[in-house]
C-alpha cells in the first residue's frame, strides 16, 4: 500500500461482543476493513477468529455492538443476509456437492435460478471470471474428480458469482500444498486490485506475511491490535498472539539410530469407498528416530495408520514388528506389543468425551492390572494412578472424574499422551498431534515427542506442517496418492522439494 | 438514538444441576396428569376420584402393594434388558419377543422335565429362559455382526416370530383342550416358584427382579465389560482403535439383554400366571423401554420406576371398578409421563440469560 493512498472503509465493527457458554468468545472487538485490502485476522486456536467471521456472515448473532456497512448499520441475521449485503465466505469444510460440476454447484442457491435450467449463460459468466483470475480448470467436471485446491476455487466463484465486495476466507491454506497456497496468494492479489476487500482467517505467520496488508491480532476473544504488515515481522506477531515470547525451535538431540523395530513392507489397502489408498507402502523404522509422514490430506495417511494400528485391514504386504509379522492383528493384540497411537482426530478416536478424565486415562486397558481387581475394575489404583498422570503431564482439569468434554483441546491431547506414553511403547505413531493446539501445548507435544525420541521410542509423524517436520524429523517420506514418493533427509532437501512431491510431482 | 432492549437468549448449561433435573421430573408427572385429567374428564369421570382410587389401588393397601410388585417384576426385567443395551447404544426393541420365548422356554422344560424336585427345576427353567432369549437376541447380533442387518429392523421382525410361534403352539400341541381359550394347562405346582405372601399371591419374582437390577448394576458399572459396553455407547470409534472388539461386544450385550428380558417371561409364568397364554405380555417388552428410560438407563432407578408403573397398572383396575374409566387409559398416562419426562431432561439441558442489547 503506498503512502499517498487514502482507505476508503467499507466495514466498520464497534464493539462486537458474542458470548457462548462459559466464555465470552469475542469481547467488545473493533475494526475497520478498508476497501480493497487483504486484512487478516491473526489468532491461536480459540482465539474467537471464526466466530467473528461467522458473526459477519449471519451464523452467529452478536449478542452487542454493531456492524456498519458503508457507514448504514446492518443486521446480518443470516447467511443469505449476508450475501444480500455482498458479503461472501468460504469455510474450512467446504460445502460442495460432490456429484454435481462446478458449474450446477455455483448457480444453486443463487436467485438466478429458474425453471428452467439453462446453464449457459452461468458457464459464460464462470468462464469469464476464471480467465480473469487466471484460473483453469475443467469447470464442466464433476466436482470429486478435482483437487481439494480447485474444489477451493469452486467455493470461492460461488462467492464472487453472486457478486460480492468482502470475502471472508476462514483457513483457507489448511488444505493446499505449498504450490497451491502460492496460487491462490496471488489471486487474492488480483481480487484485491480489482478492489474487493478480503478477510484472511489464519494462524500461519508465515502466510499473514506473504499476503495480508494489514493484521489484526485476536488472542482470547479480544482484539490485541490492527498492524499494517509492512511494520511488524514474525518475532512480534507471534509474541502478540501468544501473549508471550515464543521459542520457534525445539532443541533437539543429534540422532542415533537404534536397531530397526518395524518394517512395514509392501502394504495395499483400500479406503472406505473401496479404492486403493495404499499402493505398496514400504518403509523402516528403527530406535531413537522420527519418521516424518508428509503429504496433503487424504493421500492415504489415515489409512496406513489403521492398517498399523489394526483398525483397517491390508489387502496385501507384511508388518514386521520386533521381527514377529502383524499384518492384520487386531488393535488389542497390536497395543498389548507396543504401538501406541495418537490419533488425528482427537475427539471421534482419541478420547470418549463422555467419559471421566479417569476413565480415559486407561481406555484400552480396562482388562489388565492394575486398572482390574478380581472380576471389577478397581477404582482405588484409577483414581490414585489418575491423579499421578495429571499432575505428570500438568493436564487442567478440576477433578481426575470430571468428564473428558469439558476439557480443551490442549488439555484433551495431554490425556491422549499421557495414556500413550505410560504405556511405553516401542512404537509410537503419531497423526496430526499438533493440529488445532495453541502454541503452548504444541511447544509441549513437540518436547515431549523428542523426549521419547531419546529414550529409545520409535516414531512415526504425520503432519500437515512441514516446518513441524523439518523441526523434529530425522528423515521425511512423503506420501501422494498412497504411495512414498521419497524419503529424504531433512538436512539435504528444501521445503519446495517436499511440496513438489506431496504434488504429485517427482 | 439509542434504545436498550432486553433479549433473551437460550444457552445450553455447562452444568446440568441435579436439583433442577429431580425437580424437572417431579414437574413433568404434574403436568403428565395434568393432561391425562382431560382424558379422565372426556370420559365424564371425576377427576379427583378417579386419581385417587388410581393411587389407592396402587399403593393404598398391603394388597395393593403386593399386587403392584407382582405387577412390576417383569416390567423391572425387560427395563434392564433395555438397560443393558441402550446404554451401548444397541437399540433392541425385541423385549417382548424376548419376554414370550422366555415363557415358551420355561413351559419347555417343565414339560421335559415335569417331575423334577420344586428347587432343580426352577433353575433348569431359568436355565433354558436365559438360553432361549440369548439365542433369540443372538439371531440379531449375528446378521447384524454378518450382514449389517439393523437390531432395531430385526428385533423389531422377530418379535412377530417369536409371537406368531406362541400362538401357533397355544393352538396346537400345547393348548388345553378341555378350555375355549388358546392357552395351556396349568403347570405343576412343583415348578411354582415359591410364594412370600401366600395370601395376596407374592411371590419370589420380585426377589429375583432386584437381585437381577444389582447384578445388572455391577456388571454395567463397575466391570471391565461394563466399561467396554459404556465406551462402545459413547463412541464405538474410539473404543474400536483402542482394542475394543466392537462385534465381540455387540453381540454379548445382546445376548445378556435379550436373556434379561426372557426371564421375565419365565418368571411370570412360573410366578404368576402358572399357564402359558397368548396375552402373558401385557406389551412388558414395550413398556420395559419406557420404563428403563424414564430411569434414565440406570438399572437401580428401573426398580423405582418399573414399581411407578407396576401401581399405575394396578391401579387402574381399581380405578375402572370405581369410577368406570377404562384401564386402557393406565396406558395412555404412562406413554404421556414418557413424553413430558424426555422433553423435561432436554430443557433442563438449558437456560435462559437475559442480554442487554443497544441498538
Amino acid at each position: 500500500m503506498s503512502a499517498e493512498y487514502k482507505p476508503e472503509i467499507i466495514l466498520e465493527i464497534s464493539n462486537l461482543t458474542k458470548r457462548f457458554p462459559g466464555i465470552v468468545a469475542n469481547d467488545a472487538i473493533s475494526l475497520e476493513l478498508y476497501k480493497g485490502e487483504i486484512h487478516a485476522l491473526l489468532g491461536e486456536n480459540g482465539a474467537g477468529k471464526s466466530t467473528l467471521a461467522e458473526c459477519l456472515f449471519g451464523y452467529y448473532q452478536a449478542d452487542s455492538g454493531e456492524i456498519r456497512l458503508l457507514d448504514q448499520v446492518i443486521h446480518i441475521s443470516s447467511p443469505s443476509d449476508a450475501i444480500d449485503y455482498r458479503i461472501g465466505m468460504v469455510h474450512q469444510h467446504f460445502q460442495l456437492i460432490d456429484t454435481f460440476s462446478s458449474v450446477e454447484n455455483i448457480v444453486l442457491g443463487t436467485k438466478s435460478l429458474n425453471i428452467i435450467f439453462n446453464l449457459d449463460e452461468a458457464r459464460q459468466r464462470i468462464k469469464a471470471l476464471c480467465d480473469q483470475y487466471e484460473l483453469s480448470f475443467d469447470i464442466n467436471a464433476e466436482i470429486w474428480k478435482l483437487s481439494i485446491g480447485e474444489q477451493q476455487w469452486v467455493e470461492i466463484l460461488k462467492a464472487l458469482y453472486v457478486g460480492i465486495d468482502l470475502l471472508i476466507l476462514d483457513e483457507p491454506t489448511a488444505v493446499l500444498t505449498p504450490q497451491e497456497t502460492d496460487k491462490l496468494f496471488s489471486v487474492l492479489k488480483s481480487m484485491k486490485e480489482s478492489g474487493l476487500s478480503i478477510i484472511f482467517i489464519t494462524h500461519k505467520l508465515r502466510e499473514v506475511m506473504a499476503v495480508a496488508d494489514r493484521i489484526s491480532i485476536l488472542r482470547k476473544g479480544k482484539k490485541v491490535a490492527t498492524i499494517t504488515t509492512s511494520e511488524t515481522n514474525p518475532k512480534e506477531l507471534a509474541r502478540m498472539m501468544v501473549g508471550r515470547e515464543v521459542l520457534f525451535r525445539a532443541i533437539k538431540d543429534a540422532s542415533f539410530t537404534g536397531e530397526e523395530v518395524l518394517t512395514v513392507n509392501n502394504i495395499w489397502t483400500r479406503n472406505d469407498r473401496g479404492v486403493d489408498a495404499l499402493k505398496g507402502v514400504s518403509f523402516s523404522l528403527y530406535r531413537g528416530q522420527i519418521l516424518g509422514l508428509a503429504g496433503v490430506t487424504g493421500n492415504g495417511q489415515k489409512e496406513l495408520f489403521e492398517v498399523l494400528t489394526g483398525v483397517r485391514k491390508a489387502t496385501q504386504g507384511e508388518v514386521i514388528l520386533s521381527g514377529e509379522n502383524v499384518i492384520n492383528f487386531d488393535p488389542y493384540q497390536l497395543m498389548l506389543k507396543g504401538i501406541g497411537y495418537i490419533p488425528e482426530d482427537r475427539l471421534r478416536s482419541g478420547i470418549i468425551s463422555d467419559f471421566k478424565v479417569s476413565e480415559n486415562l486407561y481406555l484400552g486397558r480396562q482388562r489388565l492390572r492394575p486398572f482390574r481387581k478380581g472380576l471389577f475394575i478397581d477404582e482405588s489404583a484409577i483414581q490414585h494412578y489418575s491423579k499421578e498422570l495429571v499432575s505428570q503431564f500438568d493436564i487442567t482439569t478440576p477433578s481426575v472424574n470430571h468428564l473428558a468434554k469439558n476439557l480443551s483441546g490442549g488439555n484433551q491431547q495431554k490425556v491422549i499422551l499421557a495414556r500413550e506414553f505410560t504405556q511405553q511403547p516401542k512404537i509410537l505413531l503419531a497423526a496430526q498431534p499438533t493440529r488445532g493446539l495453541d502454541v503452548g501445548i504444541v511447544e509441549y507435544v513437540h518436547s515431549q515427542l523428542l523426549m521419547k525420541r531419546k529414550e529409545g521410542m520409535a516414531i512415526l509423524l504425520a503432519s500437515e506442517e512441514l516446518e513441524e517436520l523439518f523441526l523434529l524429523s530425522d528423515l521425511i517420506a512423503v506420501i501422494f496418492q498412497g504411495e512414498i514418493q521419497a524419503i529424504l533427509d531433512p538436512a539435504n532437501t528444501t521445503l519446495e522439494k517436499i511440496g513438489l512431491l506431496m504434488a504429485g510431482v517427482r | 438514538m439509542k434504545i436498550a432492549v432486553l433479549k433473551y437468549h437460550i444457552e445450553r448449561r455447562e452444568h446440568e444441576s441435579t436439583l433442577a433435573t429431580i425437580l424437572s421430573i417431579i414437574l413433568a408427572i404434574l403436568a403428565a396428569l395434568l393432561i391425562s385429567a382431560l382424558l379422565i374428564r372426556m370420559d365424564g369421570a371425576n377427576v379427583l376420584d378417579a386419581y385417587r382410587s388410581l393411587f389407592i389401588g396402587g399403593f393404598g393397601s398391603w394388597r395393593a402393594i403386593f399386587e403392584t410388585l407382582n405387577k412390576a417384576t417383569p416390567l423391572i426385567f425387560t427395563g434392564l434388558a433395555t438397560v443393558v443395551a441402550f446404554r451401548a447404544q444397541i437399540w433392541n426393541i425385541g423385549g417382548e419377543g424376548q419376554f414370550l420365548a422366555g415363557a415358551m422356554a420355561a413351559y419347555l422344560a417343565i414339560t421335559l422335565f415335569p417331575k423334577s424336585p420344586n428347587s432343580i427345576l426352577i433353575i433348569v427353567i431359568l436355565v433354558f429362559a436365559l438360553l432361549a432369549g440369548g439365542a433369540i437376541a443372538g439371531i440379531s447380533s449375528f446378521i447384524k455382526n454378518r450382514f449389517n442387518v439393523d437390531v432395531i429392523v430385526s428385533t423389531v421382525m422377530i418379535n412377530y416370530i417369536i409371537k406368531f410361534a406362541l400362538s401357533l403352539m397355544l393352538y396346537t400341541s400345547w393348548r388345553d383342550s378341555s378350555t375355549f381359550y388358546p392357552q395351556s394347562p396349568f403347570i405343576p405346582e412343583n415348578s411354582y416358584l415359591p410364594m412370600l405372601v401366600e395370601k395376596y399371591r407374592f411371590h419370589a419374582g420380585f426377589i429375583l427382579a432386584v437381585l437381577f437390577a444389582i447384578i445388572t448394576f455391577l456388571l454395567v458399572e463397575k466391570t471391565p465389560a461394563g466399561y467396554e459396553l459404556r465406551a462402545l455407547g459413547f463412541n464405538p470409534i474410539a473404543a474400536k482403535s483402542r482394542g475394543i472388539n466392537p462385534k465381540r461386544t455387540l453381540m454379548w450385550i445382546l445376548l445378556v439383554s435379550g436373556s434379561l428380558a426372557a426371564l421375565g417371561g419365565a418368571v411370570e409364568l412360573i410366578g404368576l400366571t402358572h399357564r402359558l397364554r397368548l396375552d402373558i405380555s401385557i406389551n412388558y417388552g414395550f413398556t420395559g423401554i419406557i420404563v428403563a428410560m424414564l430411569a434414565d438407563l440406570n438399572p437401580l432407578g428401573v426398580l423405582v420406576t418399573g414399581i411407578l408403573f407396576g401401581g399405575l397398572t394396578n391401579g387402574s383396575f381399581a380405578m375402572q371398578v370405581k369410577t368406570g374409566v377404562p384401564t386402557s387409559i393406565a396406558f395412555a398416562i404412562q406413554a404421556i409421563i414418557l413424553l413430558f419426562v424426555l422433553t423435561a431432561s432436554i430443557l433442563t439441558r438449558y437456560t435462559i440469560r437475559k442480554v442487554e442489547d443497544a441498538h
